[in-house]
């Protein structure tokens, strides 16, 4: 109180002391020449503290210049338009610089708040940035949304759950994820860089929620106390919650992928040396159960058919154990080792290598002399054929005939497996290269889904088709680009 | 008895099984089971062969390989669980004979042996003509022939040929044709052996896919039939 009116008892004073020095220098000068010295007082008082004081101070200086200076003196009678005038003066020129200088002082607070925001979002961003992690940065933009008068809470709640900021309730984390799931904002809107509070339907509640793209920010004003330029620096902060939200969840994400390719990495290693514990016993199984089987071990022949039962049981162990190896380093992203092949050449090794399964078994080759190489990793496309010709063998007759062949059809090398076996059914042509599917109890489903990845690796696609013989499985290769020097 | 054979291998399930089915097959064999032994026996027992498993505790395989190489003439089959080919390139070029694959049935370890006792003697008499099927390869005098016609070949080609002639049997890494053909500095391209033996295969009357001379070893070489 005595703040507010300390101005007053300023602008009485003043005009008081500018009454006693044109007493002073009265005798001097005419006093209505020296009335236009009550202006300095006046011009000061009006810059300094606005219209209230420098009114005053006119109404105060006049009425002093009226009972001391103008006849009769000792009275306050206002005679004549001068007079008048003189009063007029005063008041305009308080009226008019009170409200220049009001206006001066505006703009400055202005300039001067702006300056305090950006100077607090430059610093919020700055440690923003420092923060390793987003979660601190966002605890930063919360603490700093707090500390604003016009703020009772500032919380921010993500998908799973709130990430910092005041404290909220189990029903206002709930409310939230109904306003982010239906991106409903309740209670409060940002309307041209600023918080509009809006009224909503249903019971009244001071907590307001502002859906983000990728959270929900929790607020609730002191109602009394809404400043247009706290509510424009909310309206920053909530964008900076809205970027923090979007980094954090690139992030996560990011996170999550590195997680999954290590988990793919490890589980390709655990398999690689599980597998390798796998096949020493049925190295020793197999050495074992086939010295049995020389006719030097003087066992009877339904005892060596026996034993041959279960070596083959031992061999589709094996290669069972190496199809998912296969499987799970195609998986993990194993690397191609492309370079010029050979059809032919590639095939005639996995046609080497199976040699006793084939057995009994009229393979055709058709694969023109002139066919060009293809840009494949040599391994993994003998591993295509072996597991083609493992399956015809699976479905061909007995004695049945299977076919391998490649052609050149434009940019790219057609190759094909083909056994008489009987056809594949229409409605399992799509899903037979799907991991575990398989048309038989005994199949593992790996052998297709290992070619079909392997395939896939090349830029390559594959296909089923029932021909008139049986069924065909068709894939492309890419074409070998080669420059040879002789 | 067809052999002395000394079996490497730190199973125990391993050496017995392998002792039992060699010896049904009329080999001599011992078995022992570190790399330290294996030098020993190969020196006190001469074998012909050695079973050779690369992953021994203690002395690994590749050590033991190289420590054997000038201890003993015996041929060197190595023998191991999931090599990859980069392993057996390595164990071919540090003087290996052969390799196997575990899991393996006995008849096929037997044919791998004869194969390699049958390439010993053949060194050791000094054949100078290298026979396989119909093909004839005559080093002294430079000539090849199918069923006994003439092949002509070019200087490359046959210098190829003739290299895998001399380790006929044996899986040829690719570097290693590389090297011999188009001397030490040609390294890097293998496209060139695959192209070169391509065209021999052409000459020769050999299918690729089916072939009866020259065979793909994958990811490793060429080797030829014995």
């Amino acid at each position: 109180m005595i703040r507010r009116l300390a101005p007053y008892a300023v602008a009485i004073a003043a005009a008081a002391a500018i009454t006693a020095v044109i007493a002073v220098v009265a005798p001097a000068a005419t006093p209505s020449a020296l009335s236009s010295l009550y202006l300095l007082p006046v011009l000061w008082l009006a810059a300094r503290w606005g219209r209230g004081p420098a009114i005053t101070g006119s109404v105060v200086a006049f009425l002093l210049y009226d009972f001391f200076f103008v006849p009769p003196v000792g009275t306050f009678t206002v005679r004549g338009p001068a007079e008048v005038l003189e009063l007029a003066v005063l008041l305009a020129v308080a009226l008019v610089t009170s409200q220049l200088a009001a206006s001066q002082r505006r703009a400055q607070a202005t300039a001067e708040a702006l300056a305090r925001d950006s100077r607090a979002l430059y610093d919020l961003a700055t440690s923003m940035l420092r923060a390793d992690e987003v979660t601190n940065a966002l605890a930063l933009v919360g603490d700093s949304a707090r500390r604003s008068p016009s703020v009772e809470r500032f919380a921010v709640i993500g998908d799973a759950g709130q990430l910092a900021g005041s404290a909220v309730t189990a029903d206002e984390v709930k409310q939230a994820g109904w306003s982010r799931d239906h991106t409903q904002a309740v209670g409060i809107a940002i309307k041209d860089g600023t918080v509009v509070p809006m009224k909503t339907h249903g019971p009244a509640s001071s907590v307001a929620y502002l859906p983000l793209k990728n959270g929900v920010v929790v607020l609730e004003l002191k109602s009394d106390h809404l400043d247009a330029a706290e509510m424009r620096m909310l309206a920053a902060l909530i964008g900076l919650v809205d970027l923090l939200l979007d980094r954090r969840r690139a992030t996560v994400e990011a996170e999550r992928a590195r997680g999954l390719e290590a988990s793919d990495r490890l589980k390709a290693a655990i398999l690689s040396s599980l597998s390798h514990e796998l096949k020493s016993p049925i190295a020793a199984l197999r050495a074992g159960l086939t010295a049995l089987t020389a006719p030097q071990a003087g066992l009877r022949d339904e005892q060596r058919e026996l034993l041959g039962d279960l070596d083959r049981q031992a061999t589709r162990l094996d290669r069972m154990v190496g199809d998912l190896l296969a499987l799970s380093r195609l998986e993990a992203g194993a690397e191609m080792e492309r370079e010029p092949h050979s059809v032919a050449e590639v095939l005639g090794g996995s046609l080497r290598a199976m040699r006793s399964l084939l057995k009994g078994h009229e393979v055709t080759v058709r694969i023109p002399d002139d066919l060009p190489p293809v840009e494949v990793d040599e391994m993994q496309l003998g591993r295509v054929f072996s597991n083609l010709l493992e399956n015809a063998v699976d479905w061909a007759p007995t004695d049945g005939a299977i076919e391998v062949g490649a052609v050149l059809i434009d940019d790219h090398v057609e190759a094909w497996v083909e056994n008489d076996g009987p056809p594949i059914a229409p409605a399992d042509l799509g899903r037979i290269f799907d991991t575990f599917w398989t048309r038989r109890s005994s199949g593992t489903g790996l052998g297709l889904a290992i070619v079909k990845r392997v395939v896939d690796a090349h830029g390559g696609v594959i296909r089923a088709e029932n021909r008139r013989r049986g069924p065909r499985f068709i894939f492309t290769l890419p074409l070998a680009h080669v420059a040879v020097s002789r | 008895m067809s052999g002395r054979v000394l079996v490497v291998d730190d199973e125990v399930e391993m050496q017995r099984a392998l002792r039992a089915g060699l010896q049904y097959h009329d080999f001599d064999v011992r078995a022992v089971g570190t790399g330290e032994e294996a030098i020993r026996e190969s020196v006190a027992w001469r074998p012909d062969v050695i079973l050779l498993d690369l992953g021994l505790p203690g002395m690994d395989g590749f050590t033991t390989l190289r420590a054997l190489r000038p201890a003993t003439r015996a041929a060197v089959i190595v023998v191991s669980v999931m090599p990859g080919e980069k392993d057996k390139v390595r164990a071919l070029d540090a003087g290996a004979d052969d390799y196997v694959v575990k899991p393996f049935g006995t008849e096929e370890l037997v044919a791998r042996i004869r194969a390699v006792l049958r390439r010993q003697a053949d060194v050791t008499t000094g054949e100078p003509v290298v026979r396989t099927g119909d093909l004839e390869i005559d080093l002294a005098r430079r000539h090849v022939s199918v069923h006994g016609d003439t092949v002509r070949l070019t200087p490359t080609e046959y210098e190829l040929l003739r290299f895998l002639a001399l380790h006929a049997g044996k899986p040829v890494s690719h570097t290693t044709l590389l090297r011999q053909v188009w001397g030490e500095y040609a390294v890097g391209d293998k496209y060139n052996t695959r192209y070169v033996v391509a065209q021999i295969r052409k000459k020769l009357g050999d299918d690729p896919a089916n072939p009866k001379y020259i065979v793909n070893e994958p990811g490793v070489g060429y080797r030829l039939e014995a």
